[in-house]
């Protein structure tokens, strides 16, 4: 039974949460100074009509919310008006219909922008996650495993040094080292291949994310390799251990059933925030790599105050980083039973 | 056992890979690899605003006249142009067998409907804005169009090369809008030199060559455009050969390139010229535009020519060139740039470069340092020469020019408090609040001179597009003469005229005219035209006659 309260507990948190950032969403961005209608467009072809065509397009024509016709400024206005009639509540009723609106930047259904972003960044940031864990965590055992040697000093400077890294600088340096020998330093694909076959197309991606999930691969190792020693380090420090190796059991056997359960938890937590925001993409890496991944649309987005972009992405940051959370607190429970009862 | 397995399959496929790519490479096609660092913001000419959009179009679409490098233009889709005596109605006959890349005939009812198209849409956000003049524009047979105006114009022809031709029987279904707008257009069907192969914003735009086009057909079979979101990297890519061409690079990395016995380097005037501006608060709190939001704050200093003059006088412009462009631009008179070729009011004396003159103009005007801190005051003391100078947070050249401001004017006594401004708070202080001293800014520029001196005009205070505030009876009264004059001659000798006026009243110290900088691969493609007064590689004139080195 407290299980099942347990869950229900922790689903209604999460449900609040997303609920309170979609609320946030909407005034966050419309705080910012700045006016969607002419960001982006200093020049003097885009005359006050077809500014006031613009802002009727987007709906800024209307007020923000009830007494309230602009945040930034805040300007006044009228309160008996019908909700339905405010870019807030116009909002939530579209956001209860499914729709993220268009984009003020590409007239292009933001939907349709961030799935086709979200894709780009999963599949350059998951793999890059996937590796930065198995990389981190083996090279962490061993390092708490052989402590207080040459295996374990050089793997503790190679996480400290990996880990300090800025992420740009180390990307610009593979970039050049990897543009030397023949690997593509720019873009997803290679333009004008889509036609060409399967194979060649899959090929032609994996070889475009090398230098990018290398570069992310060896910045986001140093933390999990960080973490893993030194929580493996103080489980291998229990009576427990002493224990099994007075039994008599190997190393492997040790590790494997004693060891590693107890040590997983903080990794867990790590590794669940870092998937949550493995969806935020990762700016600096998708810029120098050209990389058309959600991180850059959000650089985008800001520079041009597209709102509907903006209050997308944002949406899906937060339930992806929610939901990630959700799945740690989960799996707590059942790598550590004590985490249900208290 | 098992393991070897793996390895086997993994080898067959590994062979099949290559394989494949040997294949293509047989059958190549002759493509061009063009880097450039941006993308399209879309390929619906209605509602884009990047110029990167508009090259695209500029080779995907054709129109009725079309600029070229030289300044001038020439009839594209149409043969022929005639305009009645009064100039309100011109008359173009339209070439015969013109096909759109889906094989539909293109007739002169498809160059009115797009004309139409952009006339209607009130919030296409540029072009819209060259149909303001027309009243009518109807095709009366398959061969005619006939475009009746409300008043008489001297620049027909600018204000049609931009309107691209789009086909009828696509865009029928989204005339209007919201439908307009929201047509992403992506299938992009037209009649130019090339057609849309594939776009993938933020990614690159693929075009093929349209070897049915009316006018001669491209020795390339197509072309590509690659995004690369760092100027560094797209520097990198052409000298590893990923692309062949770059349209803009930054001008530290021109020295490393020119060592480069594979590259070649191209400094030029730039297709459209983007001209920096250092803006002077002259709105007059008197005729404040306080019904749209004026605040007038300026300091008052800046009211007085005197001492904008003495500004000029003690700007080292080619300093600024040198440090801050490493000299790859030309000193700046007014908004209009040398680029503008017949517009460029070439006659004008450039205030020279005198700190003495300077200093003289502002101690006879009375603007003296009376309390010996090294900065003058106002006439009456009341307030320090301390002016605030601010500029766009996203510009890479303005802390520089910035700085190197402070310590010029710093040895006439004037003192600037510098500060980066997020764009949009900046034009929020701008105009028409006019809540600011001086500012770096800058204008791109449209082969017409018209919009770019309206800039100057009364009119546009209120709309927020006159940055100084400055306000001119006379030079109004000339704008809208060059506006209906419809002798060339006559009318460039207005625009001259007007630059002379906002020369000499210091409206703006303009620092520099930028240069474009375009390199590429002397290995890979011959035959780029580069000996016209503008720079432009990407232009159709110089992919219509490339042809691969062999």
């Amino acid at each position: 039974m407290s299980r099942y309260r347990h869950l229900l507990k922790k689903i209604g948190w999460s449900a609040f949460t997303i609920l309170f950032v979609l609320i946030l969403n909407f005034f966050l961005f419309r705080v910012l100074p700045g006016d969607p209608v002419k960001s982006g467009t200093h020049d003097p072809r885009l005359k006050k009509e077809t500014q006031e065509a613009l802002r009727v397009r987007f709906g800024l024509d209307k007020q923000v919310i009830n007494c309230f016709e602009t945040l930034n400024p805040i300007k006044l206005g009228k309160c008996d008006l019908n909700p339905f009639d405010t870019q807030f509540f116009i909002y939530l009723r579209n956001l209860t219909r499914g729709e993220l609106g268009f984009s003020f930047h590409t007239n292009r259904p933001v939907a349709d922008i961030l799935v086709e972003r979200l894709w780009n960044t999963i599949l350059l940031i998951g793999a890059g996650q996937v590796l930065a864990i198995i990389a981190g965590m083996v090279l962490g055992i061993f390092a708490a495993w052989k402590t207080r040697t040459s295996v374990d000093y050089g793997a503790l400077i190679t996480g400290l040094v990996a880990w300090s890294l800025p992420t740009f600088w180390l990307g610009i340096l593979l970039l050049f080292w990897g543009s030397n020998n023949g690997f593509p330093i720019g873009g997803r694909v290679t333009p004008g291949t889509s036609s060409y076959p399967f194979s060649y197309q899959v090929g032609d991606i994996a070889k475009h994310m090398i230098l990018p999930t290398l570069t992310y691969t060896i910045v986001y190792m140093g933390e999990y390799l960080l973490i893993m020693r030194s929580s493996l380090m103080d489980v291998l420090s229990e009576d427990y251990i002493l224990t099994a190796k007075a039994k008599g059991l190997s190393a492997f056997q040790i590790l494997k059933d004693h060891a590693l359960k107890n040590a997983m938890l903080p990794i867990v937590t790590i590794v669940a925030i870092n998937l949550g925001f493995t969806v935020a993409g990762a700016i600096q890496i998708e810029t120098v790599f050209s990389w058309p991944g959600l991180g850059g649309a959000v650089f985008e987005a800001i520079n041009r105050r597209d709102y509907p972009v903006l209050q997308g992405v944002f949406l899906l940051i937060a339930v992806s980083v929610v939901i990630a959370n959700l799945i740690a607190d989960l799996t707590y429970a059942y790598l550590d039973p004590r985490v249900q009862t208290e | 056992m098992k393991q070897r397995y793996i390895f086997l399959v993994l080898m067959t496929i590994l062979a099949l890979l290559i394989s494949s790519c040997g294949g293509i490479a047989a059958s190549a096609p002759v493509v061009l690899r063009i880097g450039w660092a941006g993308s399209p913001d879309t390929v619906n000419p209605g509602t884009a605003v990047l110029s990167e959009a508009y090259t695209i179009f500029a080779l995907v679409y054709d129109t009725i006249y079309e600029y070229q490098l030289d300044g001038t233009y020439k009839l594209d889709v149409a043969e022929s142009a005639d305009v009645s005596d009064d100039g309100l109605t011109w008359t173009f006959k339209i070439r015969d067998g013109i096909k759109f890349h889906d094989g539909q005939p293109m007739t002169a009812k498809d160059v009115a409907f797009s004309v139409n198209l952009y006339k209607n849409n009130g919030d296409f956000i540029y072009l819209n804005a060259y149909t303001t003049n027309f009243d009518t524009v109807e095709a009366t047979d398959d061969n005619t169009v006939v475009i009746t105006l409300l008043n008489a114009v001297p620049n027909m022809d600018y204000l049609l090369s931009y309107l691209y031709v789009v086909p009828e029987h696509v865009w029928k279904d989204h005339a209007e809008a919201p439908a307009s707008t929201e047509f992403e257009n992506v299938a992009m069907i037209g009649t130019g030199p090339f057609k849309m192969v594939e776009y993938k914003q933020n990614e690159f735009v693929h075009l093929a060559a349209n070897k049915d086009h009316f006018s001669t057909s491209p020795k390339i079979d197509e072309v590509v455009f690659q995004t690369f979101e760092s100027n560094d990297v797209l520097v990198q890519s052409l000298k590893t050969g990923q692309v062949d061409m770059i349209t803009e690079m930054p001008a530290t990395a021109v020295e490393a390139l020119k060592g480069d016995a594979n590259i070649k380097v191209l400094t030029g005037s730039p297709y459209a010229p983007a001209v920096t501006d250092i803006i002077f608060n002259q709105a007059n709190p008197e005729n404040c535009p306080t019904d749209v939001g004026g605040i007038c704050s300026g300091h008052p200093a800046l009211l007085d020519r005197n001492v904008r003059l003495a500004l000029a006088h003690a700007t080292d412009k080619q300093k600024l060139i040198d440090v801050v462009l490493l000299g790859f631009g030309t000193p700046g008179l007014t908004l209009i740039p040398d680029g503008l070729g017949p517009w460029y009011n070439n006659t004008l004396n450039d205030y020279e470069f005198d700190v003495a003159k300077a200093n003289q103009i502002l101690d006879d005007a009375g603007y003296l340092d009376t309390d010996g801190d090294e900065v003058r005051e106002m006439p009456d003391g009341s307030r320090p020469l301390n002016f605030k100078l601010h500029w766009p947070s996203d510009s890479i050249d303005s802390p520089r020019t910035a700085e190197l401001l402070s310590e010029m004017w710093k040895e006439v006594g004037v003192t600037l408090e510098l500060q980066a401004i997020d764009p949009d708070a900046l034009t929020a202080e701008c105009c028409p609040a006019f809540d600011y001293d001086i500012m770096i800014w800058g204008w791109g520029s449209d082969p017409d001179p018209n919009l770019l001196l309206s800039v100057y005009s009364t009119g546009e205070i209120p709309n927020g597009y006159n940055e100084t505030g400055y306000s001119n009876p006379a030079y109004d009264e000339l704008h809208t003469q060059q506006g209906i004059e419809l002798d060339a001659d006559k009318r460039r000798e207005i625009v001259w005229q007007m630059q002379q006026i906002v020369f000499d009243d210091v409206v703006y110290i303009i620092p520099y005219y930028d240069q474009q900088i375009q390199a590429y691969r002397v290995d890979r493609f011959s035959g780029w035209i580069t000996d016209k007064p503008k720079l432009e590689l990407s232009d159709i004139s110089s992919l219509l006659v490339i042809e691969p080195v062999r």
